[in-house]
């Protein structure tokens, strides 16, 4: 009996998140690029609330970490669980698990050919279905809270890097998702715009939103962070509270890179 | 006192003359060995001209009207052609070989096997006029043609709109139709520009399918002028009908690309 019900449509549970499971939990993540062995073995689990920053020198792998929460990459060996669900099961639906997973990028890529206000309400009408005036309501609601409210009716161009930057922060949040993914969210302005987007970012940490954060802000990391991780060549060296972290590291690699940045 | 003696400004100069001497030479000649009272008589004859009104109005009505056809329906093509060739899979085969035999093959022959062979393998086609089957000719060439195209704008599509679509829960599709596909066709429009110029002058191969008077085009209107007159000045009234469709054609698209930039 019980094998015969295991050849059925997987039960519908197998979709819904888990309330008690932890937002992200990384198991034994490996990630090979042809022969370059990018990730050699993560084990990660972000709570509830948590500010996790990763840090690292250039191609220690923390962007692909990151990039494997939502299967932007995919992984070649171990298991992602984002609140309790199977991502990489093949009968899960990826993307409305994609809904709940904010993802802000280093070069921002809002929709040129959109203005802010629709690059805000697509994907609310198209993905959740939402209707014209509500998603508009969000939008406005969401754009207000990065300072943007003026800008509904200009397109992605006629903005800063840190106003498209905060519009695209606006765009993530206006799904409402559990949790945000931050890759190198200012690593591409000019330094007098990082300020503006460390201060959005600072207010959602406030506000309990679970963040995992790949910067090279320090002092962000420091003042916001929950937990430090430090990443070198495929694999977690050192994680703990920032304090520890970046202010007595003790793995000589870690201390390696911060004489380096700071 | 050699060429090699002179100023190379100088020598500049006169080798440039001379080439203007020569080109006017042969036009002088022409002008004077040509016999301009049959060529008023046969080519700019505005007694025969004015017959061609206002029926080659119509006949340039259906130019841009098989025009607008094809193009439509061809981009369409085109756009499943161009996801096709770019997906893995038997899909991609059959979209390579569909686009690698349309263009290798003259766009005459394909509405000559349109129009008179698929007919003979298909009797329930015997009955459509020539001119329809044409246009689906038109449309395979056009389909053909643009999908390379269409592919390199999706191409030059940056990855990362893609990837910002995907995150936000769009679909592969939804990504394509509302992220990728509108950037691609920016980024095209001048060459789309230039196949629909061609596409136009195209429309005159479907003279072959022969045509009733009420569906022939400019190239078969011209055409029949000349028998029925004996007379070459409808090829010329012709002719200036498809320059004034062609040029503010090109100058409008002009205009758009840059409003469209400015946008951006």
């Amino acid at each position: 009996m019980s094998e015969q019900r295991d050849l059925k449509l997987p039960p519908r549970d197998r979709d819904t998140p888990d309330p008690t499971a932890p937002p992200i939990q990384i198991i034994g993540l490996h990630k090979h690029f042809g022969d370059l062995h990018v990730l050699k073995g993560i084990d990660l689990t972000v709570t509830k609330g948590e500010v996790v920053c990763i840090v690292g020198p250039s191609g220690s792998g923390k962007s692909t970490l990151l990039r494997s929460v939502n299967l932007l990459e995919w992984p070649t060996g171990g298991k992602v669980f984002i609140e309790g669900i199977d991502v990489l099961d093949p009968d899960v639906n990826l993307d409305r698990i994609r809904t709940r997973i904010g993802m802000v990028f280093q070069s921002f890529n809002l929709f040129p050919h959109m203005t802010v206000l629709r690059n805000v309400t697509i994907a609310q009408e198209k993905v959740l279905k939402r209707s014209h005036s509500e998603a508009r309501k969000v939008a406005h609601g969401m754009l207000e809270r990065v300072g943007l409210d003026d800008k509904i009716h200009a397109h992605p161009s006629q903005l800063s890097g840190g106003q498209q930057q905060r519009v695209a922060i606006a765009r993530s949040l206006s799904m409402n998702p559990d949790m945000m993914l931050f890759d190198e969210p200012t690593s591409a302005l000019d330094p007098e715009l990082v300020g503006e987007v460390l201060e959005v970012m600072r207010s959602l940490a406030a506000d309990g939103m679970t963040m995992m954060v790949v910067t090279h802000e320090m002092g962000f990391a420091r003042e916001v962070g929950s937990r430090v991780i430090f990443m070198d060549e495929g694999l977690i060296v050192e994680e703990g509270l920032p304090d520890e972290v970046l202010g007595n590291p003790r793995h000589p690699r870690t201390q390696l890179f911060l004489s380096k940045v700071l | 006192m050699s060429m090699r003696d002179i100023r190379p400004t100088v020598r500049r100069r006169i080798s440039r003359m001379s080439a203007y001497v020569a080109f006017l030479a042969i036009v002088v000649v022409m002008i004077f060995t040509a016999n301009w009272g049959i060529i008023r008589q046969n080519f700019f004859n505005l007694e025969v001209a004015q017959r061609m009104f206002p029926d080659v109005v119509r006949a340039a009505g259906k130019t841009i009207t098989y025009t607008a056809f094809s193009f439509g329906f061809g981009v369409v093509l085109a756009v499943v052609l161009a996801l096709m060739k770019m997906s893995k899979g038997p899909f991609k085969w059959f979209a390579v070989v569909f686009i690698e035999f349309f263009r290798g093959i003259p766009a005459l022959l394909t509405l000559m096997i349109i129009g008179f062979a698929v007919p003979m393998a298909f009797a329930s086609l015997k009955k459509v006029p020539g001119v329809y089957m044409g246009l689906v000719g038109l449309v395979l060439v056009t389909g053909a043609y643009t999908a390379e195209i269409i592919r390199a704008g999706i191409v030059a599509v940056p990855k990362g709109q893609t990837e910002a679509a995907r995150s936000l829960g769009m679909s592969h599709m939804r990504t394509m139709l509302t992220v990728v596909l509108p950037q691609a066709f920016r980024i095209v429009v001048p060459p789309l520009t230039n196949e629909i110029v061609m596409l136009l002058k195209d429309t005159s191969l479907l003279f072959v399918l022969g045509s009733t008077k009420l569906s022939r085009e400019l190239t078969t209107f011209g055409r029949d002028g000349l028998t029925s007159h004996a007379n070459a000045s409808p090829l010329i009234v012709v002719a200036v009908f498809y320059l004034i469709i062609t040029i503010p054609l090109t100058y409008v698209v002009g205009r758009m690309e840059k409003k469209m930039a400015v946008k951006q």
